[in-house]
């Protein structure tokens, strides 16, 4: 808990706030900008001579800009630098000969992590799902939806994390590595059919969206066709597992580490 | 149990027992066996001799390849628990900039377990301690580079420690901070506490402590009484570094001045470089000629290691 006070700030205050506040804005500038258009009576999203309803587009936001990108990218960026930029920083020292294992140091910046990741994502949902759902939609209607987007959401930012912790504990180039996870191996894995998919996250994940899944790209489409949902208890079970195991191995990880640091 | 007997005065502080440290195929340690003492002692040689991997391994942030480090009596490698009697002031520049040194401080005798209050406490004592009240309140980003260090020792006995391991604990303070800090390790010795000290600069570890141990190339070469090595030492001319807001001013007095202990002076931008053949008289005469204020501030004061490779070259000959 100590470790996260220390962490929490420096963390909002680091390098990478700039980049999650560009990755979170995004949505919401585009949500306020189809917003304004709509009320200026432009024809936003017409599909067959038939507008799309706010909740429609809200949903293929979540799907596009948000489980696709914004949380396994928050989960990279920041999850492999939890010690990374300590070290980089060389400030490691001081947390590391303090009378608390290692591990702690890890589990306390993981959850700073999640906290800061938290604190920015989620409003910046509520904010899009004010501004896209009354387009021709009823917030409250879709509240529901919104709620389990906010938890399907606070699940990918705590699974994804624990897999980058893990990832920037135990390799040398973890931003490299945990790009070509997401980008990679993830959307490889969930393009083919049979068991491969099981060993993503996005496919336990995916699995929980209330929103129907958007054939925006060939991949996209390709990973439709082919696509098979656990159900809902399965895939929190799975992704309770991975979140554990991977944060426990993170954990051993850096409790094992010598971190040198350069003169 | 073992801390127990530390604390007695019965037991070293560190027993390394044929240590060695490799980095890939670079040798960083090389077969060390020593035991410190309680008290002062000086961790003297010149950079890549291998201090700071002592240091490091003795801090229990690195793992021996061979042999067993003991601190207090106990093995440090995953020993955390060990980390309430021991305070490390690291050598490196590095810190959480945006916070104030009190915040930093304060935010790190948490992990010790001190509440928020003692917490807050013991970080004021603490700065008090290395005389940084003062600045308590300033963002360590816009501290000097003499107070940073100061800071760094302020975390370092927060939590009232036993031993206190210091990496270069001088390197880059002004003669002032020089002198305030090398009387503190002084009282801290008299006052019962352990500390290993580190410093390329025999002047440096002779004022606080007669206890060195000698290392170059990964091994020590030497251990017991200071002044032995000081005899050689006064041979081989010292380079000292001084930075100032007027070094021609301040090498003017260096060679106004009748002690004859300045051999050779050139100047670099902002400062003025000094061959001394009497490290103890000139670096006397500096700290007067700073508390003064006559010759405008003296920023920086360093003494590149190739002195003390001159004296290890002739060591080891």
């Amino acid at each position: 808990m100590r470790v996260f006070d220390l962490s929490v700030s420096e963390m909002l205050w680091s390098r990478r706030t700039i980049f999650m506040a560009l990755v979170v804005g995004a949505p919401v500038l585009i949500a306020l900008f189809l917003r304004m258009l709509d009320a200026f009576g432009a024809p936003v999203f017409r599909v067959n001579n038939a507008m799309m309803a706010g909740p429609a587009i809200f949903g293929l936001m979540i799907w596009v800009f948000y489980l696709r990108f914004t949380v396994p990218v928050l989960g990279v960026f920041y999850g492999t630098s939890l010690i990374a930029d300590e070290v980089e920083d060389k400030t490691i020292t001081y947390l590391f000969t303090r009378p608390i294992p290692k591990g702690a140091v890890l589990m306390g910046k993981y959850f700073a992590y999640l906290a800061c990741t938290l604190f920015v994502v989620l409003p910046s949902v509520v904010i899009v799902y004010l501004s896209i759902v009354p387009m021709r939609g009823n917030l409250g209607a879709s509240f529901l939806d919104l709620l389990k987007d906010l938890g399907l959401l606070a699940i990918g930012l705590a699974v994804y994390g624990a897999v980058f912790a893990f990832i920037g504990a135990r390799f040398k180039r973890p931003l490299l590595v945990g790009l070509i996870f997401i980008f990679g191996w993830e959307q490889a894995a969930l393009a083919f059919p049979g068991y491969l998919k099981k060993f993503t996250v996005a496919y336990y994940l995916q699995a929980m969206v209330p929103h129907a899944m958007p054939n925006d790209s060939v991949v996209s489409l390709i990973q439709g066709v082919f696509r098979e949902s656990p159900s809902l208890v399965e895939s929190l079970v799975w992704l309770a597992a991975i979140l554990f195991v991977f944060l426990c191995a993170a954990a051993a990880s850096v409790e094992r580490k010598e971190y040198i640091l350069e003169q | 149990m073992a801390v127990e007997a530390v604390v007695m005065g019965t037991v070293p502080v560190v027993t390394a027992e044929h240590v060695s440290k490799w980095y890939g195929q670079v040798i960083g340690l090389n077969d060390v066996s020593v035991s410190v003492p309680p008290g002062v002692t000086g961790l003297l040689g010149p950079n890549g001799a291998g201090k700071s991997t002592f240091m490091k391994l003795i801090t229990g942030q690195l793992r021996p390849s061979k042999g067993d480090v003991k601190v207090l009596g106990e093995p440090i490698w995953r020993n955390p628990h060990l980390y309430f009697q021991i305070g490390f002031c690291p050598e490196q520049d590095a810190f959480y900039d945006r916070m104030t040194g009190l915040e930093w401080v304060r935010a790190l005798v948490r992990l010790n377990g001190l509440t928020e209050k003692e917490a807050d406490e013991a970080a004021r004592r603490a700065l008090a301690a290395v005389d940084l009240m003062e600045a308590a309140g300033k963002k360590i980003g816009a501290y000097s580079k003499g107070m940073r260090q100061r800071v760094k020792m302020a975390q370092a006995l927060v939590h009232d420690p036993q031993l206190l391991i210091l990496d270069e604990p001088l390197a880059g303070m002004d003669p002032i901070g020089r002198r305030k800090t090398i009387r503190l390790i002084r009282d801290w010795g008299r006052a019962g506490k352990s500390i290993i000290v580190s410093s390329h600069i025999l002047h440096e570890i002779e004022s606080m402590t007669s206890n060195i141990l000698l290392i170059n190339n990964g091994r020590i070469l030497a251990e017991g009484d200071v002044h032995q090595i000081r005899d050689l030492i006064d041979e081989h001319p010292h380079t000292v570094y001084v930075r100032a807001e007027d070094p021609r001013r301040v090498a003017r007095q260096f060679l106004d001045d009748t002690t004859d202990d300045v051999r050779s002076l050139r100047f670099e931008p902002g400062a003025v470089v000094v061959e001394t053949g009497r490290p103890d008289a000139f670096y006397a005469r500096l700290t007067d000629m700073a508390a003064s204020g006559e010759f405008g501030a003296i920023d920086e004061v360093t003494s590149p290691d190739d002195n003390l490779q001159a004296v290890f070259q002739y060591l080891v000959k």
